[in-house]
């Protein structure tokens, strides 16, 4: 019998936005209605093939009765197992056993490092989260959120390497050892682009031992325009609080390609002001105009977006510059625009930064061309945007006078470096350019020392590897985005006893005997990084105790900020300005910095593998990306389509894990690559998206029989994922390369997409309105009123509960007085970033899964990332150019639940306190509950994930003959507060109930104090709400803490007006997502806000995307 | 036709019914009585690394429980005590004991078999991992040790003296009274009827229950009985 079938309401006619999730719903297939229908993807909730069918119900029985006979043996046996509490002989200070202990450390990373508090359980770091006094603080994203887990990943490198065999540490001693003794080593360095102040005085210290010392900086994916548009070592870092205008040139300032705190940005993208204390005011936000290829998350965020490829972003800057009147330094020989309808978009952003001249922003992408940011700066001086209390400012890094990575091939050639020392993360064997022919210059090196955390390429191709530690596991320093000295300091003992940091390593070749020293001393003595970084920091904060105290206690020393400097525009350098458009022969294809593995070095990070593409939802690899107007010119746009339907006549049930892409092959530079491709909303025609940094390594299970080949370079995480665009990427093309051809394969490969897992459907799930006045829909007062009335909830009858809100003692059911939880969600300022996601899997527990069960809709994570695309019927000006609209749904913690009346076991009930709760242990599996979620918020373990292996091929199918996990580690880092669910169990989201319940008890305990310093008998103490109440906005989930834009707001709804959230929820662009089924939800959404000139010719189609899934 | 069931099958069925009664409700009755927590735990007393008494410690020498499970009143989880905590006294007191060797040998550098390594106490109390039990929710409000441990004061090996069930937990969060105190006799194991009259003036409160009663007025006590109190 089929499923009873909820029947949404039509949308209204007139409506003149139409929504949807993926292609195959924009062409509605009847597939895609079925994947609607169910309550977990086809397939998901099947054991379909041979090697499943041995659990099918009937040999399930045959065991079943077998185990039982048996039963009889062992019962005789059941005995209680003799447990130990083994309790520390001297115990640390700060420890108390059961409790968190938290610390102040930082990630050091090419932008500016990110501040961060850890979370500590009995010395094991668990989890991450922003360190909110920072003055660079700007929340977490998805690779600072999901570098925990790096440190306890099976596949960690955790031995020394010689030419890729396991070498004593001893012989790499003595190489160091003899190294430090000949001051006239010709000895090269080779660093990431992170700027710790320790290391650039231990550069100058080698440089003052090593007479022939050179030092060189690269990693892959930092372009470098910028220090040659501005100067060396010179950075421009956005002030978001002061700008009024941003102008992006294809410069994804809110993902990847950070330019500063981001949060500030965010907190004008909501017109009642950063804590929703004041009156909605168009005026108080920002506007954001994006130029770029495809959509990114900043492109998302865009009031106005403009898509054209990458090398035609030059002849729009120069647009720009020309209506501003710019002299540039550059000559601008670029042709006018020819397109009419981009030349009247220029027109009007040009007036609109007049406007705001002083006020505004222009941003160009790091990997964009020299022109494009010697254009913005000129843009950006003669609107008087730069110096301080302005929105950008320019400062003075101390990475000046480091080499490139082309100046140290020609070094090594030249024989001037016969040793290199390489200490940047990324893979330079791999990843630089390909016709820098880097390897064989790297193999004419004497000894080459390869410090990294992964055995990848260089690692092999290296002399010496040395396995490094995790930041979390060294003394270090670093400076954040605009230079505050920021600490590293290690949470825990390097986990394997060969892993060195990068400072030890640096400071064994300055000490006088060589010797390598690392992690602990002799006698628990502190590693020299200490030392060394204790006598950086004299330079900062003096040489006291206390200083450096307070550095430990906070994480940074404050009034460090780099020195600001005024960069001139240049008039010395001349830029090639003019390149062709792309057309259907020549095609332009994009290097783009991924969203999971950034340039490659997170591959063997499972939580970023498995975190869906923000845009295009795809998990475990890349794709070329094309706009469906070039897929269906490349013949390829049918067969994606029909990606999701049940391919050709095979059984639905084959569907899920079948799902298969059609290939292209694309060829550049004299390069080709097979790789599969998707279909991309909102991207520029003609142009071919390639995310990098995969295809490290492949056993004999790959898919496309590439395999055994590097199979060593990558763990099981990484083994077979995606293609590796690296090779056609050229020094000259390292972000885009014109002239690129591309035609359709015959050959399909498997696509691990989540965009139509758990799929809602119903009336304005996602509301959005505009600032500016509209025909049909008023003012900005009047859409912002009629938010609440979007969709059905304008004319739904009040919905009447069938059930009684009391007990049979007529007693409220939901009755605790001290505390009531809810969230709200503001889509305003939420951009889909993932960050939320990860942050949850590394509170909660949460395992991964492996691609192949992602494919058939099996992902477990709590937050799902909704990303829709809406295009106006009528839009006149670029009908290609859907807005994108990002919405985590997890679990909105519904009063009248439907989950909870359908579980026959009461695994999920309500608590006092308005929680939706889960018993694991409770749990039978009948996944009823899920059934009965309208919000697909919950979560099945199909297999016991945390236990078996879900990377090893058919591991989980064999059940407890399976693998178990792999590794010493990867139980360390589990939250020990939150159940580790096994097979057959039910989870979702509970609003860190762990945390909710850590708060409450703590503030329980104030009620002993208060007695003990008013000295009087606890029993003339008065105990009332204020003792029991926590304080206002005093508790914080996983995924609101983490949250850069913060668009996540928590609180007890009792505290009203007094917290954010109370204040949030009496917003007016506070609704409930589904509100006309009367479910009752806690979590409720604030419509998107978005901000148009009216001036522009696409104003009128922006700020209308309510999405609808009928 | 000729009978098939002779006469005396006619209360075959009866008798069957009866005797698969009784075996049923045999095994019933043998499952309560041997295997559920009430049996299976209360009781367990393993023998421990060092046969600590807790009768001397407590009863005779007056200790504070907080002095050994120090962290009690501020954590989830009740500490054991560290080797130093108990070479605190006892690198003076008893200090040849050979009972103490263990400690010897994790804390005594100077001792002949001395390793460093903490000494291994055999669990008696035991909540399964998907059972979240707070110690510091419970003192701090005026629950005692004593209420779930038993008279620890009294006994010479550690043993379990409740059942710590779920049912068992939920007897007391359904009606706390009969278990609150003042804070002050959270950790008085002699704690009765006679000490009521300290804390009031109210001739109507005679025993511990009705001081009970009233605290949890006061207190404004209201233990939760939904499962994410304990399970999360």
């Amino acid at each position: 019998m089929s499923k009873r079938i909820w029947h949404h309401p039509e949308v209204p006619a007139g409506e003149t936005t139409v929504a949807w999730r993926s292609a195959g719903q924009l062409e509605d297939t009847a597939e895609f209605r079925q994947w609607l229908d169910r309550e977990f993807p086809q397939g998901a909730a099947e054991l379909a093939n041979g090697e499943e069918s041995e659990g099918s119900r009937r040999s399930f029985l045959k065991l079943m009765g077998a185990s039982t006979a048996l039963a009889g043996f062992g019962m005789a046996a059941c005995r209680r197992p003799e447990g130990y509490i083994v309790p520390y002989t001297k115990a640390p200070e700060w420890v108390i056993p059961g409790n968190a202990t938290y610390y102040a450390s930082s990630m050091p990373r090419a932008q500016g490092a990110t501040p961060l508090v850890v979370t500590t359980f009995e010395g094991r770091p668990t989890h991450l989260a922003p360190n909110k006094l920072h003055p660079d603080v700007e929340g977490t994203d998805a690779f600072a959120q999901a570098s925990v887990l790096d440190l306890y990943s099976p596949s960690r490198s955790r031995k020394i390497l010689k030419k890729a065999q396991v070498a004593k540490r001893g012989d790499f001693e003595a190489v160091v050892t003899s190294l430090a003794a000949d001051p006239a080593a010709k000895i090269g360095f080779l660093f990431g682009a992170d700027d710790s102040p320790t290391r650039a005085r231990l550069t100058k210290e080698l440089a003052a031992k090593f007479s022939a010392a050179k030092f060189y900086q690269y990693e892959a994916l930092t372009g470098d325009a910028a220090p040659t548009a501005l100067g060396d070592g010179v950075k421009l870092v956005a002030n978001y609080a002061k700008a009024d205008r941003i102008l992006s040139l294809d410069c994804d300032f809110a993902g990847t390609d950070s330019q500063g705190p981001v949060t500030s940005f965010f907190d004008r993208r909501k017109p009642e002001g950063k804590f929703y204390s004041e009156k909605p005011d168009a005026k108080k936000m920002n506007r954001l105009y994006a130029v770029e290829a495809a959509f990114t998350l900043t492109g998302g965020m865009a009031d106005h977006r403009l898509r054209v490829a990458p090398s035609q972003v030059n002849a729009v800057a120069a647009q720009v510059a020309r209506g501003l009147g710019v002299k540039a330094g550059v000559a601008i020989v670029s042709p006018e625009l020819a397109d009419a309808k981009q030349v009247a978009w220029v027109a009007g952003l040009v007036e609109d930064l007049k406007e705001h001249a002083g006020k505004s922003l222009v941003l160009a992408g790091s990997r964009q061309s020299l022109s494009v940011h010697l254009l913005a700066h000129a843009i950006n001086v003669a609107l008087g945007n730069i110096g301080e209390g302005k929105p950008l400012v320019a400062l003075q890094t101390e990475t000046k006078g480091l080499g490139s990575i082309a100046s140290l091939k020609t070094d090594i050639d030249a024989g001037a470096v016969e040793t290199l020392v390489v200490l940047t993360p990324s893979n330079p064997i791999h990843d630089a350019p390909a016709d820098l022919k880097f390897v064989e210059s790297f193999a004419k090196l004497k000894t080459s020392i390869h410090l990294g955390m992964r055995t990848d390429a260089t690692a092999h191709a290296a002399t010496w590897h040395v396995p490094s530690a995790h930041y979390l596991e060294s003394w270090g320093d670093a400076r954040s985005a605009r230079g505050t000295y920021t600490m590293v300091q290690p949470m825990i003992l390097p986990l394997y006893p060969e892993c060195v940091s990068e400072l030890e390593l640096l400071l064994a070749l300055l000490s006088e005997d060589g010797k390598l020293l690392s992690g602990e001393g002799a006698k628990g003595a502190a590693s020299p990084a200490y030392t060394a970084v204790r006598k950086t920091f004299a330079g900062f904060g003096g040489e006291g105790e206390t200083a450096w105290k307070q550095l430990l206690r906070d994480g940074f020393f404050a009034g460090s900020q780099y020195a600001s400097v005024t960069p001139a525009v240049r008039s010395d350098i001349s830029a090639p300005l003019v390149a062709t458009a792309p057309t259907k022969t020549s095609l332009e294809l994009i290097f783009a910095t991924d969203s999971s593995i950034f340039d490659g070095r997170w591959i063997d990070n499972g939580w970023l593998q498995e975190a869906p593409d923000p845009i295009s939802k795809l998990t475990w690899d890349n794709v070329a990306l094309v706009a469906p107007k070039t897929a269906k010119e490349l013949g390829v746009y049918d067969q994606i389509i029909a990606l999701e339907t049940p391919f050709g006549s095979r059984s639905p049930d084959d569907e899920a894990q079948n799902r298969t892409s059609p290939m292209i092959l694309v060829t550049v530079n004299g390069k080709s690559l097979e790789i599969p491709v998707l279909v991309s909303f909102g991207q520029a025609e003609n142009t071919l998206v390639i995310p990098l940094g995969y295809g490290q390594g492949f056993d004999e299970h790959d898919e496309l029989k590439r395999g055994p080949k590097n199979e060593c370079h990558v763990g099981l995480v990484g083994v077979n994922r995606g293609f590796d665009a690296y090779p056609l990427r050229t020094a000259a093309t390292s972000y885009f390369a014109t002239g690129a051809t591309a035609k359709p394969t015959s050959k399909r490969y498997s696509v691990s997409l989540t965009q139509e897992h758990h799929a809602m459907y119903g009336r304005a799930l996602a509301r959005e309105v505009s600032t500016m006045v509209d025909e049909q829909k008023g003012s900005f007062a009047a859409q912002l009123a009629n938010v609440p009335k979007q969709g059905n909830d304008a004319h739904a009858p009040p919905n009447i509960s069938l059930y009684k809100p009391t007990d049979r003692k007529d007693q409220p059911l939901i009755n605790d007085p001290l505390h009531q939880w809810g969230m709200s969600i503001d889509l305003s300022s939420c951009m889909g970033c993932n960050s939320c996601l990860v942050a949850c899997q590394s509170e909660n527990n949460i395992p991964i899964v492996g691609k192949k069960q992602v494919g058939m809709g099996r992902e477990m994570h709590w937050i799902r990332m909704d990303r829709y695309f809406a295009a106006q019927k009528d839009n006149t000006f670029d009908e290609d150019n859907p807005e994108m609209v990002p919405q985590p749904v997890a679990c909105v913690q519904c009063e009248s639940a439907p989950c909870e009346t359908v579980c026959p076991v009461n695994a999920t009930i309500h608590t006092e306190d308005g929680l939706n709760a889960m018993a694991y242990n409770r749990c039978i599996g009948t996944r009823y509950c899920a059934n009965n979620c309208p919000y697909k918020a919950r979560r099945f373990n199909y297999f016991d994930y945390n236990k078996r292996n879900p990377l090893i091929s058919h591991n989980l199918y064999k059940g407890p003959f399976g693998e178990k996990q792999t590794g010493e580690a990867p139980h360390l880092q589990k939250n020990p507060n939150v159940t580790v669910r096994m097979r057959g169990v039910m989870e979702k989201c509970t609003y860190c109930v762990q945390r909710l319940k850590d708060a409450v008890i703590r503030q329980k305990r104030g009620q002993k104090q208060e007695a003990l310093v008013a000295g009087k008998p606890s029993t003339e103490m008065k105990v009332d709400l204020h003792t029991l109440r926590i304080p206002v906005d005093s508790v914080k989930t996983a995924c609101q803490d983490a949250c850069p834009a913060g668009a996540i707001t928590f609180g007890n709804l009792f505290d009203e007006e007094k917290s954010v959230l109370g204040r949030s929820k009496k917003i007016e662009r506070n609704y409930d997502l589904l509100n006309y089924i009367g479910t009752r939800p806690r979590t409720s959404y604030l419509a998107r806000v978005k901000n148009p000139n009216p001036k522009m010719p696409d104003a009128k189609f922006v700020g209308k995307a309510t999405v609808h899934m009928v | 036709m000729a009978n098939i069931f002779p006469r005396w099958s006619n209360f075959l069925p009866f008798k069957i019914a009866f005797c698969a009664g009784t075996a049923g409700a045999g095994v019933a009755l043998a499952f309560a009585y041997y295997a559920t927590p009430k049996a299976l735990v209360v009781g367990y007393q393993p023998s421990q690394p060092i046969p600590f008494s807790h009768k001397i410690h407590v009863d005779q020498l007056g200790l504070d429980c907080r002095y050994c499970h120090s962290f009690v009143d501020v954590a989830g989880h009740s500490n054991v005590p560290t080797g130093s905590t108990c070479w605190n006294c006892h690198q003076h007191v008893q200090r040849d004991s050979p009972k103490l060797a263990p400690l010897h040998r994790s804390m005594d550098v100077n001792y002949p078999g001395y390793d460093g390594k903490p000494i291994e106490w055999v669990r008696v109390h035991k909540a399964p991992d998907y059972v979240y039990f707070n110690h510091s929710a419970h003192v701090n409000r005026g629950i005692s040790c004593q209420s779930c441990h038993g008279d620890v004061n009294k006994m010479e090996v550690v043993y379990q003296a409740e059942s710590h069930s779920m049912g068992w937990c939920l007897e007391c969060h359904r009606a706390p009274e009969k278990n609150l105190r003042p804070l002050e006799e959270v950790y008085n194991f002699d704690y009765s009827d006679s000490d009521v009259s300290k804390y009031t003036d109210d001739a109507s409160v005679k025993t511990t229950q009705d001081l009970g009663l009233k605290l949890k007025e006061q207190f404004m006590v209201k233990p939760k009985v939904t499962c994410a109190t304990c399970h999360h």
